[in-house]
Formats: structure tokens, sequence, C-alpha cells
């Protein structure tokens, strides 16, 4: 891969110029005859023929605008992802009070008329603390399965029903969770159910990473191990789930990201709770972030608007956090790999 | 994501169990060996019986409305509970409020719209985006450019939502979209972005919303499938004097079409089930076509958020089970797009499409 | 596959893996850490639940605390949020837990028992009743709902009555200066700006007594092709808006010149900085009335002799000459049979509490959110329900 965009990068800089001189006349001009008159400087020469004619400048414009509308399409991709932060940001901070962080629903004050986002803060961490021993137990465990001891034709029905299920809106899981296990079971409106519904809901992603990383683990560990003589479940545990851990981790990270960010699954399962969330399973909604953000931006009182605010932008944090510390694990182990191969 | 289920390289070691020849090291399983390789083939199976698990309870309780409703569900117009505070009677068995009427047409015609739209938008973005990434700006630029990707696919989609409704619907229907409906003339195809733009919610607004929300999964899918293009049919183009952007479009884009095909409707089937921001954005107004880009509309999935609160209190539980039904018919969607995606990239490509959200 | 494949032995215990030893307890440990914050701070001292389950008991108790569960209406949720600490002042042992969701959710989680009690601006239908015959629609308080409009330039309150409103979202009328507008609206100029009725997307209690108004003032007209419901009912007309929720009514309403939109009295100051217009109402006496304070309790002491002991009744267009004819009881759906006795007696003396002129309905609670007070008379039926509840 290294290699591979490396020389990609080569071309860039080859095909940047060309196409830098196609947009100017004069600059092309230039270039043509720096390639001529410019060679014989000091040690006489014959002059090279040119390889292949010069591309017409019907080409070059061609370039020069296919290039340009690519360069319009990326910044038109950036544009709405610091369109959406930013919006969030000048909306949030100028009435962010940090008691925010550390008062309830429930406890309203002068600054706070709504009350704060306390509870649907240690909402969130109890939810993702819960999704990640449910579905990282639960994928992980899969993902090995998958990789290591699977046959082909089970492994290829498995790994449907995993991208299938992937595919489904998470309203539907939301439904669903909120007619079989909320009414059905009569657990009520309760993390039970609310855990559940979001592990299904990223299972299939952490099933899908934990197996990628392994199979990317190099047969060289394991072969090496088992040159050792060591039995290939030891080896499994102790060499190759140990390197593939960065990309598990990473694969944690970001189905935590997608968890938190869920809403309509959330909404007839955990349904809502003003005070802090309980540890219970049953019987007692959770708050959380999301939940805010879809409530309170259309509660009467001003306050409660900018509380919404305040949640988009503890999601935005939440999510940057987890992004970040899962690219930082990659680029870290990226690095020990080409310094590995450096040696 | 250059992950290769099939093809390990040939060392003696397959991937796939123990070697054959390796019996003396199966013997040497514990107790508790067998027991974790066990706790993790049943992990396995988790998804196959979520997966049954979701589609036997939806159809259970879709039953009742699939009885009422009849194929009529997919051509009628008017949504309506009845009088649920007025008589209850029964009708084949099923019983339901007196005028209980639904009609599924406008929130499937929604939903095929407003996703259409926003694919029109986000596959010519996201391919462009994609390729000045791999083909034009140094790797450490692209590497930092991928974290925007990360970041849009990682925004939660109330946020966009609120962005939307708040933000971005008010300034395109206040600064935009009525220049665009002044100006444009009033021919066959065009005149659909003519007459009242609206408040700000409605197709246009949803559309674009949900393009941004579909771009990383395209973008990253595209961006990692060029990624795999062999450098040598490329530098042999070049090298046959062809431009950047000739070498681009014959080798490249030919190389991994099928794969961007694939990636694009897997963000189709991630726009046809998106709920929240749509809920938002849309104005979820039952029981209408669309007479131009900006009318309001509603989708299956923000149907079922928006109207499960209402469902609610129809005692004799038809309007759940409806839902139930709009459920069970998007979920069917999806699953279609989703299959034929991966059908499509398995074609082409090795490395299979992303799952979940494109992060 | 481009990746370089390390393949010599020594990788086996190379950097990589050294680096994922170091990594792996990091980013363990930070999951961790944020289990702990959330396990591991004040949950259980200051809302008094405890961990685990207590089978089918909605209510948490622990030592005598209690913690009560509201979920429903959005109109009555942030009065429950004033409510919810004031009460846990007045009495430490208990804990109301509010939540929004609508009042459809209100009604269902009281049937389901998900909740200890269920908000709502709609009565129980008679089929959610015979259901379950121990639910109880409770009145606490009486709100009122605006007609709104935005029409830059006409500063008068503009006079509406509920034949016109029937025709404008029939779509029969469609443009201000309509004759049937003008003629109740002498000598203000009304501009032909085209009518975008508003109606609210999501199931809602405010659809519901908008609805009704609109039925009982035109009963041969709206009444007899249109229901009243939760959900709103009336035809799909070209250039028709549907909002989410009451704030969208208000900033759906703002961006739209020419709309027209119903919005409970809670959002007034919202309406006002949002420059909306607030239309004068005519009631069955033909009077056109602003809701305030005077004409609300008006028609709710009208209402207050025909309020039947289950208190299944709507305060729409009544008799009073000065009582403005769309407000409604809002309810809490409460069973009767309590899971136990300690959760029954903590509902009882919650909810009368709350309907209560000198607790929970004083001023300075209903003022913030713009309802009145129950009339006396309708305060002893509602006792007489919440002492039902065992």
């Amino acid at each position: 891969m290294t290699s591979a965009s490396r020389a990609g990068t080569k071309g860039v800089e080859v095909g940047g110029g060309a196409g830098a001189n196609g947009t100017s006349g004069s600059g092309a001009g230039e270039g043509g005859g720096g390639g001529s008159a410019g060679g014989p400087a000091g040690v006489v020469l014959p002059p090279l023929p040119p390889l292949h004619a010069p591309p017409s400048l019907r080409r070059r414009v061609a370039n020069a605008t296919a290039w340009g509308l690519c360069a319009l399409a990326l910044a038109l991709v950036i544009a709405p992802a610091v369109w959406v932060v930013g919006g969030v940001l000048a909306r949030a901070i100028p009435h962010w009070h940090w008691s925010v962080l550390t008062t309830d629903g429930a406890q309203v004050s002068k600054t706070l008329p709504a009350g704060g986002l306390e509870g649907a803060i240690l909402g969130t961490l109890v939810i993702m603390a819960g999704v990640t021993v449910l579905a990282g137990t639960v994928g992980i465990l899969s993902g090995i399965h998958l990789a290591e001891h699977t046959k082909p034709k089970r492994g290829a029905l498995m790994r449907g029903a995993s991208e299938v299920l992937a595919g489904i809106p998470s309203i539907v899981l939301g439904y669903v969770g909120y007619l079989a296990l909320v009414v059905g079971l009569h657990w009520g409106f309760s993390l039970g159910a609310a855990l559940i519904v979001l592990s299904v809901l990223v299972v299939p992603y952490m099933a899908r990473t934990t197996e990628s990383a392994l199979r990317q683990v190099p047969t060289s560990y394991r072969e090496g191990a088992e040159a050792l003589g060591m039995p290939s479940s030891y080896a499994l545990r102790r060499i190759v789930l140990r390197s593939a851990l960065p990309g598990i981790m990473t694969g944690i990270l970001v189905s935590l990201a997608i968890a938190i960010g869920e809403t309509a699954p959330l909404l007839y399962t955990a349904n809502y709770n003003d005070a802090l969330p309980g540890l219970a399973l049953t019987h007692q909604g959770v708050p959380y972030l999301t939940y805010a953000v879809w409530t309170f931006y259309n509660l009467p009182s001003s306050a409660s608007v900018e509380l919404s605010y305040d949640a988009a932008l503890l999601l935005i944090v939440l999510v940057l956090i987890l992004i970040i510390v899962a690219r930082v694990i990659v680029s870290l182990t990226q690095r020990n790999a080409e310094t590995n191969t450096g040696r | 994501m250059s992950t290769d289920p099939g093809t390990p390289p040939p060392g003696f070691l397959l991937a796939d169990g123990p070697p054959a020849g390796l019996g003396s090291s199966r013997r040497r399983f514990g107790l508790g060996e067998r027991g974790l390789r066990g706790l993790a083939a049943s992990a396995a199976v988790v998804p196959l019986i979520a997966l049954a698990a979701v589609l036997g309870v939806l159809i259970y309780k879709a039953l009742p409305a699939m009885r009422y409703n009849g194929l009529g569900f997919f051509t009628r117009l008017a949504w309506s509970e009845g009088n649920t505070y007025g008589g209850i009677s029964h009708a084949g068995g099923v019983t339901h409020p007196v005028g209980a009427t639904y009609g599924g047409l406008s929130l499937v015609l929604g939903t095929l719209m407003s996703s259409a739209i926003a694919l029109v938008i986000a596959v010519p973005l996201s391919v462009g985006a994609a390729l000045a990434i791999v083909e034009k700006l140094p790797t450490r630029l692209s590497r930092s450019l991928g974290f925007f990707l990360e970041l849009l696919a990682g925004i939660p989609s109330v946020v966009f939502g609120l962005w939307g409704v708040i933000t971005f619907g008010p300034i395109l229907s206040r600064d935009v979209t009525p220049f665009i409906a002044r100006v444009l003339p009033n021919v066959p195809v065009l005149s659909w972005f003519k007459g009242n733009v609206g408040a700000g919610e409605g197709l246009l607004t949803s559309g674009i919303v949900l393009a941004i929300m579909v771009v990383p999964i395209i973008a990253a899918t595209t961006r990692d499938l060029l990624r795999q293009v062999p450098v040598l049919p490329k530098e042999g183009a070049r090298a046959l004097g062809m431009s950047d952007w000739e070498v681009t479009r014959r080798v490249s884009l030919r190389w991994v079409g099928a794969g961007i095909i694939g990636a694009s409707v897997l963000g189709l089937a991630r726009a046809l089930g998106e709920t929240m921001a749509v809920a938002m954005v849309s104005g979820a107004i039952l029981g209408t076509i669309p007479t131009n880009i900006y009318a309001t509309f509603t989708t299956i999935a923000a149907t079922i958020v928006s109207q499960l609160d209402s469902a609610l209190t129809d005692s004799t539980g038809l309007a759940v089970s409806t839902l139930a039904e709009a459920a069970l018919v998007i979920m069917v969607i999806t699953l279609l797009a989703n299959i034929g995606a991966r059908v499509l990239v398995r074609r082409v490509s090795t490395a299979g499409l992303p799952v979940g959200r494109g992060i | 596959m481009s990746k370089p494949q390390p393949r010599t032995r020594s990788h086996v215990r190379g950097f990589s893996t050294m680096r994922a030893k170091v990594l792996a307890p990091v980013a363990l440990a930070s999951v961790a850490a944020l289990a702990l914050a959330a396990c591991g701070t004040k949950t259980p001292s200051s809302t008094g639940t405890t961990a685990g389950g207590t089978g089918t008991t909605v209510a948490q108790t622990s030592g005598g605390s209690i913690t009560l569960t509201e979920a429903g209406s959005s109109l009555l949720y942030p009065l429950f949020q004033i409510w919810a600490p004031a009460y846990h002042t007045e009495h430490p042992n208990v804990t109301i837990s509010p939540a929004a969701g609508g009042s459809g959710l209100g009604i269902s989680d009281a049937i389901a028992g998900t909740v200890n009690i269920g908000a709502s601006d709609a009565y129980l239908s008679p089929g959610n009743v015979s259901k379950d015959p121990d639910l109880e629609n409770i009145p606490l308080a009486i709100s009122a709902q605006m007609v709104n409009y935005n029409l830059p330039g006409v500063t008068k309150h503009l006079n509406l009555s509920g034949q016109v409103l029937s025709q404008i979202y029939q779509g029969k009328i469609t443009t201000w200066n309509d004759p049937a507008i003008a003629a109740a609206n002498p000598g203000v100029t009304l501009p032909p700006t085209k009518i975008v009725p508003l109606h609210r997307s999501d199931g809602s209690g405010d659809s519901f007594i908008f609805t009704t108004y609109l039925s009982d003032a035109d009963p041969s007209g709206w009444g007899a092709k249109y229901h009243y419901n939760t959900n709103f009912t009336g035809p799909p007309i070209s250039g028709a808006l549907a909002e989410n929720g009451n704030g969208g009514m208000v900033t759906g309403c703002a961006a739209t010149p020419g709309c027209v939109a119903y919005i409970g009295i809670s959002y007034l100051s919202k309406t006002n900085s949002a420059g909306l217009g607030e239309a004068k109402l005519k009631n069955a006496a033909g009077n056109y009335l602003l809701p305030n304070a005077s004409t609300i309790v008006a028609e709710a002491s009208g209402f207050a002799p025909k309020t039947p002991p289950n208190e299944t009744i709507s305060l729409i267009y009544g008799p009073a000459p000065q009582g403005y004819p769309i407000i409604n009881y809002e309810y809490a759906i409460v069973s009767t049979r309590q899971p136990s006795p300690p959760t029954a007696s903590a509902v009882k003396a919650l909810l009368s509490w709350a309907s209560n002129p000198a607790d929970g309905s004083a001023p300075s609670f209903l003022n913030q959110v713009g309802f009145q007070p129950l009339p006396t008379s309708v305060v002893a039926l509602s006792t007489a329900q919440i002492n039902k509840i065992a």
C-alpha cells in the first residue's frame, strides 16, 4: 500500500505541473520552450526527441477542468463537516456554563433554568460502557470465530447475516425493541432494552473489524509460533490476538461513536429520565444526550433550546475523542509496521 | 481496508482453523479452550438470531395490518387512524376504529424521492473527492482529510437534523431557492424546481442533508477501491501519452466502476433508512405527493418515529400494527439494496463493503 | 495486497506487539474510566434508586424513598420539570423523574404500566377505557391554545372564527383578503397573501383540541367530514405544511409569511419573539377573545359544573360569553391499581399537591407555562378520583 501511494504521489506532482501550465496559455508556451531550448547549457548533447507529442489544448483544458471539479467536490464534501460543527459551536459557546456538566435535569437554577445535562452525560457513558461489555464480547468472539474457526461456507452465511443486520434502519430495530422488550417482556423503558437494541446495531461492525484485524496479522507470526511448537489456540491468544488488538480497539471505539450518536433506537427503548441514570436493567428510563437534542429544541423555554445545543456540542466532542483516539491507535501501529519493514 | 477473507498469503497455515496435519495440537485443547471455541461459535450466530427475531416480531405484529390494509397499502394515499374516540368495528377478523384508512404510497414515494435526490448529489461529490484525495493530494494531507470524512460519518443524525432545521433549511429557503425558482424556465424537468419554495423543510433540504450523511460511505469506499488500482496499468497509460485525467477516467474509474455503483447502492440503503434527520427536516407530512422539489413530504422511517406516539392511542392496536407493516416494508427495501450492493462489489473487488456507517 | 508483510521471526516479539501491549491497556483504561465515572458518582444517594430491577414495580423504593416516573405530553413536561425539584425539596423521600414523548406515549405508558403517571393533553378514548377500566384521567391544570399567523404589516389581533379556520384547513379559503376574513375584521387592511395552514406532523394533544374546536364550531362542515384525533385529521391541501412539535410550529410559521398555526399557550413568549400575530377567536357567544387568565378562567368556570365525575370532557367552544373557546384540561393518566401501597400513596400525594392551587398549581409554577389552576369544584372531582388510587 505504501509503495503504491508513494508512486501515486509522484504522479501527482508531474500531473500537477502539467495542469498548472495548461490553465495559463503563456505558461504552457514557456514550458514548451524550456524543453527544447533550455537543455544545452554547458555540456553539448543532442536535444532529445519528445517521446510523444504534447497533449492538445483541448485535452489539457479537459484535464484541468476535471481536476478542478474534483477539487470543488472535495471542498463541498468537507464544507458541511465544518459548517455543522461550526454552527453548533456558534450556538452553544455564547451561553455555555460549565455547570451544565454537573447539574442534572431536575436541578433548576438561575443560571440553568432548564436544568443541566449531567444525567444525560452519565446515561450516555453508562450506555457506552454497557455496549462495550455486551456488544464487545459478542462482536469480538464472533469475529474470532469467523476469522479462525469457521468453515468457509458457514462463515459466509454468518458474515452475510451480519452484513444484512447492519443494513437494517436503526428505527426498525428500535421499534422491534419497543414491541418485544419494553412491552412484550414488560421490561418497561430501560437500560436493558436500550443496550440490547444498540448492541444488535453495532455487533456486526465489531465482528467485522475484529475479523479483519485478525486476518491482517502476518502469517509469519502464526508460522513462527507453530515452528516453536505452540498449540494454535495458545498462539491465537498470545500472539495473533495481541497483534490484532489495535485493530480490534479501533473497531470498538468506532462502534461506540456509532452507538452514542443513535437516537431512533433509543427513543422508545430507553425513553428518558430527568434524574441521574441508575444501573437497574429494567423499569427505569435512561437519559442520554441525543434525546436532549431531539426533544429540547422543541420546548418552549429558550433555556431548553440552549441545552439542546449544549448536548449537540457534547456529542460532537465525544465522537471527536473516539475518532481521534482510534486514529492515534491506527497511526501508531502503522508507523510500527513501516519501521519494521524498513529494518 | 485491504481485508481479504479469501486470499491469505500462501503459507502452510491457513486462516481457517488449524491445519489438517497438526492433530497433535488439536488434542491439546483443554476444556477451557473448547469452551471458548463454543462461546465464539455461539457469538457468531447472534446476528443470525437477531435477524430472525427482528423479522419474526415484525411479521407477527404486522399481520393484522396486512390483513386490514391489503395490497391497497401501496396504492392508497390517505393515512388516517380513523375516529379513535368513536366506534370500533370489525372487518375480516381485524378490530379497527371506524374510518381507519392507511395508505403508504406517500411514504414509499417520499422515501424513494429523497434518497434519489441524495444520491444524485452525493455520488459525483464523493467520487470527485475520492479522486482528488487519492490521485492528487500528498499522503499526509489525504490522511488528514480522511478525518473529515470520519467526522461526517460520526456526527449524530439528530445533530444534522438540528443543523438542517434551524440553520441550513431557513438559509436555503430564504436566500437560495427563491432565486432558483424565479430564474429557471418553466419547461418539463426544470418546472420541478419552480413554485412555492416553502419554509426550508422539504425534499430538497432532506435530500441535501441525506447527501451529506451518505457521502462518507461512498467517498471512503471509493477512496479505498481507488487505492487498490494497480500502478502498472496506470503507468502504462501515462506512457501512452494520456493526461492524468485520461488515465483516471480510462483506467482507474473503469477498474473500480462496479465498486462505485455498489458503494452508491450502500449509501442509498443508508439514505432510505435514515430516520431522525429526515423526521426533522422533511416536514413529515402524510398523505401528499410532492408537487415540486421544495415540497414537504415524509418517509417510512420518519413516519414510524413521528406517528408512533399517536398510534399508541389507538386502543385496537391497528395503528401500531400498521407501523410494524411500514417497518417491514423499509426493512425489505434496505435489505435488497444492501445485498445488491454487496453482490456488485464482490464481483470486482476482494475488499467487500464496509459494515456500519462508513467510519 | 500491497501491504508489506513482515515475515521474519524476530517480528513475533517486534515493536508493534510491544506497542500494542502499551496501547491496549490505555484504551481499555479509558473505557473503564468512563464506565467508572458513570457508575461512581452520586447516583444512588441523590435519586434514591437502587441497582437491580424490582420485578413488576415501576417505582424504585429503597429505605422509604421513592422515584415516580412520568412521561407524555410535551406541554406538561416543562411543568413537571419545575415541579420535580420543588416537590423533592418539600418531600425529600420522593423523586419525580419526568420525560416528554407526547400525549399518546403518556396514555399507552400508563396502560402498559411502564410509568407511574402518564401525561396527556387529550382524555382517554372509550376504547382505551374499556381496554383498561382501571385507568383514570385526572386534570391537573388548564391549558389553552393560541391560533397564530405570520402577516407582516398586520399589527392588530385578527378576528378568526372556527368556521373560517375550518374553511382554511379544508383549503376552501386560500388568501388572507378573503371576504369571510375581511368581514370579521373591519378596518384592517388585509394583504392578498396566500394562506399556508400549518398542522402538527407528530401525534399531539394540540391537534386533538384544535380539530375538536373545528368540529364543534363547524359541525356540518368539519365535524361531519373529519374526526378529531391526536393525529391531524384534515384533508391534504396544496401548500399546507406540517411541523414537528410546538417548537417546530413556531419556527415554521416564523419562516412562512401567510402561515396560520395552532400553538400551545406555553409558547407565548416564543411566538411573540418570533413576531407572530395572535388571533382573537370567536366563541359560541359570538365574542372574539384572546387567551389570557380571565378568558381562560371564564371558559373553565363555564365547564366546571358540566364536568362529569370521570372528568372526561372537552373544554371547547363553551357557553361562557367571556370565555376563550380552546382550552383543555392537562391530564395525568393513572391506573387506580398501583404496584405497591407506598407507590400508591406517593402518587396520590403528588397528584393532590399538583392540582392544589396553593401548592403545585400556585401562580409561581403555572405562570411559567401559561397554565391556569382548576376551578374549585373540579379540584374536588380530581381529589375524588385521586382517592380511588390504591
